[in-house]
């Protein structure tokens, strides 16, 4: 009897050690948690996104706000467009690529309209010297707030001939401009922000008019070939095309998330010399929730509407659907907005991207032989 | 090689799981043990949802270049706020390139990092197993100059161009030392800027670009006096030569800019190096931390703790001060001897077939050529799978058995083998010609196929013999070729000349013949401490089969001769 006593007192002991045990998990996570009883009725979440987002998924007070509606999320980062390889067979809730051209390519049971919580311009940036350069030689012009415009249609001129930055006579050359002109990118093939590229560049080449058939594709196929095949081997994730910017080891000119810039310059952390410049004819990554499971959908509807997190993605650079001039705003407070456009509407056309199944074929006729595609 | 590498990480993963057992045991121990089972199970399936600046201690397991030994102090303090150990594997950057295009590193490594992807990334199969790549700092493939040597050129170091190095290396002003192409990234890289600046490439170089340079090239490399397997070799080489050692002293070193300015640290000042960044462009090392995707959810989370510390302000600070290389987060200020001073990067070559046809040329027709002694132990305790080890590695590098090994015999090499046991058996030089090489290769592998093994091991005087056979080759065909011996045994000598007087003998030996080095190669029971003497004579390096395969080992030395 007395055994037995010992017996459900041990045993009693072992649930209270678990219990303790388990709460103590929670208790250890980052930062306090306000709501305990919150995260014991959580939803933990999966899923894949961009490198470029990869800052912000991660941030703690991010992971507090979600904790805060329900949600437990984590995430892996993947090129947008190896996402629907990525997420094969695997247990992933949603993906988050970095526009809806590279979602419509994912397939998922879920039906309901896709969510696109925040968006991006994509950008060039430059160094203060190579932009004094540009604007010498007509391809870029600063107007009276210090916001810069790239000039494509200059820029297109100037590819079509296949000049080199020495054969530009105006101003004197930056001693990193070396060979031909080109915008560098990342990998097409793998990545949003290049497929984006050449989805702006195949409207130009193709006279203004988004690609639609075979016709055009053929037409544009060999300028865009010669702007991929220039750069040699191309950087798998914008992150590192950024990073090399910033250790002064990148290409002249970067085609980049203005996200990626904007979230370094709201922590004070931009080179000082560096220059955004807005294309005159652009395109912009709508970054876009895809849902995998039914679990998600408080996910895209938090990332949409949460106050917090509409906050947060202002400030790690993106511009909430909800308050696009959010993000420009936070930068202000920081004193340093210099350089950023307050709104986009007030940017020259932005031409929608070809369907999901032309741009594919676009970005494999851009794609240089050999690079095993 | 892989296979070292293999068991390396096999035997770090015990002791790393014996520290942890040591960690553990400091937590208080009573309470029921089968609770510690629902709590491990808790932090197995909420692990991937937390946050990357805190969490579990975990040890990620990395395939990582050799060069990045000089991060342990570094990895150590991440490990010290993130609970993340940093477990490294070594090995060159075509090995582990063809680790993970062969699917070895999936389940065996987490993550591999090395001076740069570019060259992996061509190859789909590898590609494909690789899922984000973060780079964490840089470095440039510079050169370094001897100050002493810099002066007589007249050059102004923030001004210099690779065609007036071209042209200093050309007029016979110059000697430099360069890793071989295709076995470490710093000299691959050279060779792209070289490439790129000879045929005046405008952009990413093509098969064109590299026929129109190769004239140049050539010109270059016959300025070539020392190749290694790696950048790390190539720096301790300079070194012992710069404090007395073996050796001849060289005008300049090819290599990582961070390597040249930690050198400098410990340099004579008569040694002392003037990095030059070309200012007509340069490729950089940008170190991408990549997770496979084979990696666990457990792994990724680790990762990604430990990316984010390494990318934090006051850790890319540490890790400019200690290694010399330029950091990667906006704000953080490179160390005081990085220049700040622009220089265009050069594209890498986009294509694979473009890499390899730069590489084939580069071993086949643009470098000096080589004139190679293997000095094999044919001796008793070889009999069986030894000598059948032997023969497997050595027909390898003439392409016996289906393809020729990336680093196997080139054209125009000048190839000996001496079979040895208490005395030479028999020796016969192999000449590879500049076209056709196909017969020569077949050649050597029958004598190789012939060897047999029996008798005693006479390693010191077969070794004299060896450098009086050169000696002999020198003079009959005074042209000018990497020269060196590979000594390949299993056991310790026991006949002929000792040690010391094998020593006497080298010491006698005139420039030429001390210039030869002897790589020996530990296998079966070889006497390490003899075969570490022989290298640090000689000027060579101690290789060892022992704990990986003879082949890779084989491979591996083609990067030093």
């Amino acid at each position: 009897m007395r055994q037995r006593l010992l017996g459900l007192v041990l045993a009693l002991g072992l649930v209270v050690g678990v219990v303790v045990l388990v709460v103590q998990q929670h208790h250890r996570s980052p930062g306090p948690a306000p709501q305990p009883t919150a995260t014991a009725g959580s939803i933990a979440l999966s899923g894949l996104i961009g490198s470029e987002k990869n800052d912000f998924f991660t941030a703690d007070q991010v992971q507090q706000a979600f904790r805060a509606k329900g949600l437990t999320v984590s995430v892996r980062t993947s090129g947008s467009w190896q996402m629907a390889e990525e997420a094969k067979g695997k247990p992933y809730d949603f993906v988050i690529p970095a526009s809806s051209v590279a979602a419509r390519a994912i397939t998922t049971p879920i039906t309901t309209t896709a969510v696109r919580p925040f968006y991006s311009p994509l950008v060039v940036i430059a160094h203060q010297q190579t932009a004094q350069f540009l604007q010498s030689n007509g391809l870029a012009t600063v107007d009276g707030n210090g916001i810069w415009t790239f000039h494509m249609a200059q820029y297109l001129a100037d590819v079509q001939r296949q000049l080199g930055w020495s054969d530009l006579k105006g101003g004197s050359l930056p001693p990193d401009l070396a060979g031909k002109i080109y915008i560098a990118t990342t990998d097409p093939n793998s990545s949003s922000s290049a497929s984006l590229y050449l989805a702006v560049m195949s409207y130009l080449a193709n006279g203004s008019q988004v690609v639609s058939d075979q016709t055009g594709i053929d037409r544009t196929a060999p300028l865009l070939h010669y702007l991929m095949a220039n750069q040699g081997a191309l950087l798998a994730s914008s992150d590192q095309l950024f990073r090399d910017f910033v250790a002064g080891t990148g290409k002249p000119l970067s085609w980049t998330y203005e996200s990626e810039v904007a979230e370094q310059a709201m922590k004070g952390n931009m080179p000082g010399d560096t220059v955004v410049l807005y294309p005159d004819i652009g395109i912009t990554s709508d970054h876009t929730v895809v849902e995998l499971t039914p679990k998600a959908d408080a996910l895209a509807q938090a990332l949409l509407n949460d106050p917090t997190l509409i906050n947060l993605e202002a400030q790690y650079g993106f511009r909430p659907t909800a308050d696009p001039q959010k993000m420009v705003a936070a930068l202000k407070t920081k004193g340093q907005d210099h350089g950023f456009l307050p709104n986009l509407t007030s940017l020259g056309s932005q031409p929608p991207p070809p369907t999901t199944d032309i741009l594919q074929k676009i970005v494999a006729a851009a794609s240089p032989v050999g690079s095993g595609n | 090689m892989t296979r070292r590498g293999l068991v390396g990480a096999l035997a770090l993963g015990l002791a790393a799981a014996a520290t942890g057992c040591d960690g553990d045991g400091g937590k208080p121990k009573p309470g029921p043990s089968p609770s510690t089972t629902p709590s491990t199970t808790t932090s197995a399936t909420s692990s991937p949802t937390t946050s990357p600046s805190s969490g579990a201690p975990y040890t990620l397991r990395i395939l990582a270049g050799s060069e990045l030994q000089d991060m342990q102090p570094v990895l150590e303090d991440v490990r010290k706020a993130t609970g993340v150990t940093v477990q490294l594997s070594y090995t060159g950057t075509l090995d582990g390139a063809q680790t993970v295009s062969s699917g070895k590193a999936d389940g065996t490594y987490d993550a591999i990092w090395f001076a740069s992807n570019r060259y992996l990334r061509l190859d789909q199969s590898a590609a494909g197993k690789l899922l984000s790549d973060t780079s964490v700092m840089l470095s440039p493939v510079a050169l370094g100059v001897r100050s002493s040597v810099l002066g007589t050129l007249g050059w102004d170091p923030a001004k210099t161009t690779w065609s007036q190095v071209g042209a200093a290396v050309a007029a016979g002003k110059l000697t430099f030392g360069m890793a071989d192409p295709s076995q470490s990234n710093s000299g691959l890289s050279a060779l792209i800027a070289l490439a790129s600046a000879f045929s005046g490439a405008q952009a990413a170089l093509t098969q064109d670009d590299v026929t129109k340079a190769a004239p140049a090239l050539r010109a270059f490399f016959t300025g070539q006096k020392l190749t290694s397997g790696s950048s790390g070799w190539l720096a301790q080489a300079y070194q012992r030569t710069a404090q007395g050692g073996s050796g001849e002293m060289l005008g300049a070193l090819v290599n990582y800019e961070s390597v040249l300015l930690s050198l400098n640290r410990t340099l004579p000042s008569a040694g002392q190096l003037t990095v030059i960044r070309p200012t007509d462009g340069v490729v950089s090392a940008d170190y991408p931390l990549t997770l496979l995707s084979s990696a666990s959810a457990a792994a990724a989370d680790a990762f990604s703790r430990l990316t984010a510390e390494l990318l934090r302000p006051e850790i890319q600070r540490e890790l400019s001060d200690v290694t010399e290389r330029r950091p990667v987060v906006a704000g953080v200020a490179p160390g005081p001897g990085l220049g700040s001073d622009r220089r265009p990067e050069l594209p890498f070559p986009g294509s694979r077939a473009v890499a390899d046809a730069l590489l084939a040329a580069y071993q086949n027709q643009l470098r000096r050529p080589s004139r190679t002694v293997y000095v094999l132990d044919t001796s008793g305790s070889m009999k069986g799978a030894r000598l059948a080890a032997l023969q497997q590695a050595l027909g390898q590098l003439t392409g016996a058995g289906g393809n020729l090994a990336a680093n196997g015999f080139r054209e125009r090499e000048e190839v000996t083998l001496i079979s040895f046991a208490d005395d030479v058996k028999w020796q016969h030089t192999h000449q590879i010609p500049a076209d056709a090489p196909q017969t020569a290769l077949a050649a050597i592998n029958t004598d190789v196929q012939s060897l047999s093994a029996e008798g005693g091991t006479a390693i010191y005087s077969t070794l004299e013999q060896a450098y009086q056979l050169l000696a002999q080759q020198q003079a009959a065909t005074p042209d000018d070729r990497f020269t060196s011996i590979v000594l390949m045994t299993d056991g310790e000598s026991n006949e002929g000349a000792s040690a010391d007087d094998f020593t006497a003998f080298y010491r006698k030996l005139p420039a030429a013949g001390q210039a030869v080095p002897v790589f020996p190669i530990l296998f079966g029971e070889g006497a390490k401490q003899q075969l570490q003497g022989i290298a640090d004579l000689t000027g060579g390096k101690l290789f060892d089969a022992m704990t990986g395969s003879l082949d890779g080992v084989f491979e591996e030395i083609r990067g030093y001769q």
